[in-house]
């Protein structure tokens, strides 16, 4: 199995400085620093690197977007909020090797030519945070960062900032709004952080996945990250996997890797050899998948994306045979519901509406057209929001009812009760509604339809 | 310059216009909460959203610019758009409390308007009352302002006032979800001296007016446009009135004068000029007059005390009255003295309410006209306190003095104190004015005239801007405009009728004084917005009612 980023994970005192730089750490960015800044930006879009967080954007791509005015300050933002459900892998990899993490961010701040980098913590990683910080401290008292970084005349400070943990905080323009000591309100794009980013000035916002791997390319050349992986998906993948499995934790794996086997071999099989019901790939955020259209993937952006589903931050949740999926979904829709941030309306106002439809099917108190309506209370979410967490919080709902219709159904009220109360007060589906162009079919509903209305 | 199709209507804007600036300015209405003219936009509503050729999703018209060549459609034309906003509405309904027949703003809502709307409105309700979520109401927030935590749309209109235009940012959003609710910070009292713009700009009932909360349904209100005469900035304001009687007044936008806001010592003016008692009759000492009596006998024994004395007469008029007055004084004067002075106080009185300025709007010179006055030839001069010396040494044969109690602040003690002094020291005096003031006791002989609000007329701001108040009320009993009166004194004087009408004497002005030149009285209030509220109102209901 390809080790990239946790070749050093498993001996404790690589978090030490001394030990960490027997084995090769620093080395990148000392390789960073000897190169003229486009340079760095070159070898990073030469290794095919995509974002780890979530999104999958070429790396290098994101970088060459900086063009900053002389005098103009430039900021990289290392994303460590990691507040995807199903997500920790970036945990794993600051506890255990905090310096790859440093060195990855001091190389994407020379890049860019930032001189102060903020790693942005959910408040919820005080303990590795401190782990961190002694790394960070190690490394200023070596003076690898700091004033004047390995005799380089590059200047770089490193802040490392404790969020109080929300969900909303890991959006890349909340995080910033955050760190401003905002309320973590997502910024209408454009204009985009590489534009008008933290404190308006151009910002990188990278995971600390993203920087680790930028790290080891730049130590070990953007050919040698190239040759790992698929075609579109370079390099390894940290998978954090949970749920239903025998053996869950971290693990690296080569991207193009085969799903299933991935499941088998390093998770350890489903738990107590029941059958696989489905895996959520990457977070719940990412369409569920079927023990059958999970069978034939491979972990990587292109075959996630064949299957309708995206790879996401890696945070894969596996659901057993015994699993009750209104019940997972509902775990779900709970979460987005309490992690909205309520800035936008759909968002604010679905997620809530969503969970509310959800409890009172898992209560008995479900209505006939109650799935019908949670597909349409997600339509109207979609594409409609801030950020993408409206449509995150769409995707699990939508996919959920989709592949596994007959658990919902069961749940609605029996045919043979008959019209309930409040059907007669129209308050039935509304199918067809918009068929026509929108002013005449609203202006027949307002002569011909029902009399009662909201207001 | 780029150009814009917005419902098949095409305009050119500048660069960096929005979409949903292109579109007020064709009149295309685009439903918004949000979005205002005179704030940062946010985009969190999503109610704007509209169809753009070639763009995937629907995109907010208020934070997307204009692009050379963009076709829009908003929902009145797209099902696109339209779905996608009748979404957003059904969104902002889920959790509303709906309690329209006990909401103050009832008739003038954003979300009561836009849901009747045929377009993207009158959606059925998927919704039972039981599911909504519960928050606060009538939270409050100090003298101006009343908060209801449940209809509140989570638009940030009012943070973004209060941060941005006022500077005291004294509202946040807490909570997360569908529980977000909007709060002062321990529901402390707002001390922010412009708070009654957040009643302005909520497009809902969250933030109502305390002053104004259930004193009259807003379909019952007639609506006059005016200027505010509590100082020398002259916000543009409506007044609206019921039965004769002011109700409340509120910001019309002008973008050039105070744009959507005023001040809420100017916004409740009309408080403080009905608080005190009025002058109902002309009286001389004791005995009360009839006006044509009244007007022979100020005409007489302004006479007599000053031209057949040989001294001076002083007009003395506040720079709180109309051009139109100041000008008509100046003919009067001209026409019967010889030997006159025209004044307008501008002494101390602006250091009494020196701490009631700031770089916004309120001004520390409390007289809507100070600029008028001194463009129509009125002199700062020798000021109060050398009058009196004047009137001590007996230079000063008769006062003649239009006199308007402050809006907004009071006169000090010692401009008071000099006024009396000077009443008493002169033999003759005919003062004009709107209250029984103590002060002005002593003079020979009172006339009542029409205040602000109860007559038309021009002020001209400290910039130099010439702007027309109408006249929302009608005086009580006796009381007249000054222009009325002086055009009686005029007649006394030179035995001849000439018209009073506000715009013919603007007319009369403009052909004669240079500094208002080429205006004409019709296009005074081409430079502000008609209406409030500021973003345009929309007229559809009747239309979503007929349909029912």
């Amino acid at each position: 199995m390809a080790q990239l980023l946790t070749r050093n994970v498993l001996d404790p005192a690589q978090r030490e400085l001394q030990t960490a730089l027997r084995s090769g750490a620093y080395l990148g960015f000392k390789q960073a620093l000897s190169l003229p800044a486009h340079e760095v930006v070159a070898e990073i879009e030469a290794s095919g690197l995509r974002g780890r967080g979530g999104a999958g954007f070429p790396t290098g791509r994101k970088w060459s977007f900086i063009h900053a005015a002389l005098d103009q300050p430039v900021y990289l933002l290392c994303n460590a909020d990691e507040s995807e459900p199903g997500t920790f892998k970036d945990h794993y990899l600051i506890e255990r090797d905090p310096h790859l993490v440093l060195e990855g961010v001091a190389i994407a701040a020379y890049a860019i030519g930032a001189h102060q980098a903020y790693i942005y913590m959910r408040g919820e990683y005080a303990s590795i945070a401190e782990t961190l910080a002694r790394a960070l401290g190690e490394a200023l008292d070596a003076q690898i960062v700091g004033p004047n970084c390995m005799n380089s005349g590059y200047d770089l400070r490193i802040t490392i900032q404790l969020g109080a943990g929300a969900y909303i905080c890991g959006e890349e323009t909340g995080l910033i709004q955050s760190l401003e000591g905002r309320r973590a309100y997502p910024r209408v794009r454009p204009p985009f952080p590489a534009v008008h980013g933290f404190l308006q000035e151009p910002t990188v916002v990278n995971n600390v996945e993203t920087l680790a791997c930028a790290a080891r390319i730049m130590a070990e050349g953007a050919e040698a990250f190239k040759d790992l992986g698929t075609k579109q998906s370079a390099g390894t993948k940290l998978i954090s996997v949970s749920g239903a499995v025998e053996r869950p934790g971290v693990y690296e794996v080569e991207m193009g890797h085969p799903l299933m086997e991935f499941l088998a071999h390093e998770a350890g099989g489903v738990r107590r050899g029941r059958g696989l019901k489905g895996v959520i790939p990457g977070g719940t955020s990412v369409p569920i998948l079927t023990a059958e259209e999970a069978a034939p993937l491979t972990i990587d952006y292109e075959s996630m994306q064949s299957a309708g589903t995206m790879l996401g931050s890696g945070g894969m949740i596996v659901f057993d045979e015994d699993t009750r999926m209104p019940h997972a979904l509902l775990r779900i829709a709970e979460f987005y519901a309490h992690e909205s941030c309520g800035e936008c309306t759909p968002c604010r106002e679905g997620t809530g509406w969503m969970a509310w439809v959800l409890r009172r099917l898992l209560a008995g108190e479900g209505r006939p057209d109650d799935l019908e309506l949670l597909l349409r209370v997600g339509d109207n979410i979609e594409g409609r929001t801030i950020c993408g967490l409206g449509d995150a919080s769409v995707q699990p709902v939508r996919s959920f009812i989709q592949k596994f219709r007959p658990e919902f159904e069961a749940l609605l009220p029996k045919e043979e009760q008959g019209t309930l109360a409040w059907q007669s007060h129209g308050h039935g589906p509304r199918s067809g509604r918009f068929g026509s162009p929108a002013k005449e079919a609203m202006r027949s509903q307002a002569v011909d339809g029902p009399p009662t209305a909201a207001l | 310059m780029p150009i814009v199709t917005i419902d098949g209507r095409q305009i050119e804007v500048e660069p960096g216009t929005s979409v949903i600036q292109a579109a007020d300015r064709l009149g295309v209405e685009i439903p918004r909460f949000c979005y205002h003219p005179d704030l940062r936009p946010e985009g969190n509503c999503r109610m704007c959203l509209v169809d753009v050729e070639g763009f995937q999703k629907p995109v907010v018209a208020c934070a997307t610019p204009v692009l050379d060549g963009m076709v829009v459609k908003t929902p009145h034309e797209s099902s696109v758009a339209s779905r996608a906003v009748n979404g957003v509405l059904e969104f902002l309904l889920v959790n509303h409390p709906l309690d329209c027949p006990i909401c103050d703003q009832a008739g003038e809502c954003s979300l009561q308007d836009f849901y009747m709307h045929p377009d993207y409105g009158q959606h059925p309700s998927r919704v039972d009352p039981v599911e909504k979520v519960h928050k606060r109401k009538r939270i409050d927030l100090g003298p101006r302002i009343v908060l209801d935590q449940e209809r509140c749309v989570m638009c940030s209109r009012c943070v973004r006032f209060s941060e941005e235009v006022s500077g005291f940012g004294e509202l946040q959003f807490v909570r997360r979800g569908n529980h977000v609710e909007l709060t002062a910070f321990e529901d402390r009292a707002l001390r922010d001296p412009y708070a009654g713009n957040l009643a302005d700009v909520c497009p809902v009932g969250a933030l109502t007016s305390r002053d104004f909360r259930f004193k009259r349904r807003v379909w019952h209100l007639s609506h006059t446009d005016s200027i505010c005469a509590g100082c020398s900035t002259g916000c543009n304001l409506r007044i609206d009135h019921f039965e004769g009687r002011i109700e409340r007044v509120v910001p019309r936008r002008n973008p050039d004068v105070n744009r959507s806001w005023i001040c809420d010592e100017g916004r409740l003016s009309f408080r403080r000029l009905a608080g005190a008692p009025r002058l109902t009759r002309p009286r001389r000492g004791d005995r009360e007059l009839l006006w044509p009596e009244a007007v022979a006998c100020a005409h007489e024994s302004l006479q007599t005390a000053s031209t057949a004395r040989g001294l001076p007469l002083l007009a003395f008029a506040s720079a709180s009255a109309t051009n139109e007055s100041l000008w008509l004084i100046r003919q009067y004067v001209e026409a019967a003295f010889p030997e006159h002075r025209l004044e307008f106080r501008l002494d101390r009185e602006t250091e009494a309410v020196a701490e009631r300025q700031d770089s916004l709007l309120r001004r520390a010179d409390k007289h809507p006209n100070t600029m008028g006055a001194l463009h129509l030839g009125y002199g700062r001069g020798v000021g109060l306190e050398g009058l009196v010396a004047m009137a001590e040494k007996g230079q000063l044969g008769a006062l003649f003095m239009l006199y308007y109690p402050p809006l907004v602040g009071e006169e000090s003690e010692e401009t008071k104190e000099r006024i009396v002094h000077l009443l008493q020291l002169v033999s003759e005096s005919v003062v004009l004015t709107t209250h029984e003031l103590p002060y002005l006791a002593d003079a020979k002989l009172l006339l009542p005239v029409a205040a602000w609000s109860e007559e038309e007329g021009t002020y001209t701001n400290y910039q130099g801007v010439t702007q027309h108040a109408g006249k929302a009320v009608s005086p009580q009993e006796a009381v007249r405009p000054a222009t009325d009166v002086l055009g009686d004194l005029w007649q006394c004087a030179t035995a001849a009728r000439r018209p009073t009408g506000s715009e013919h004497l603007f007319r009369e002005i403009a052909a004669s004084v240079p500094a208002f030149r080429g205006l004409s009285y019709a296009a005074l209030d081409s430079r502000a917005a008609t209406t409030y509220p500021p973003e345009g109102r929309m007229h559809y209901g009747q239309e979503g009612f007929a349909g029912r």
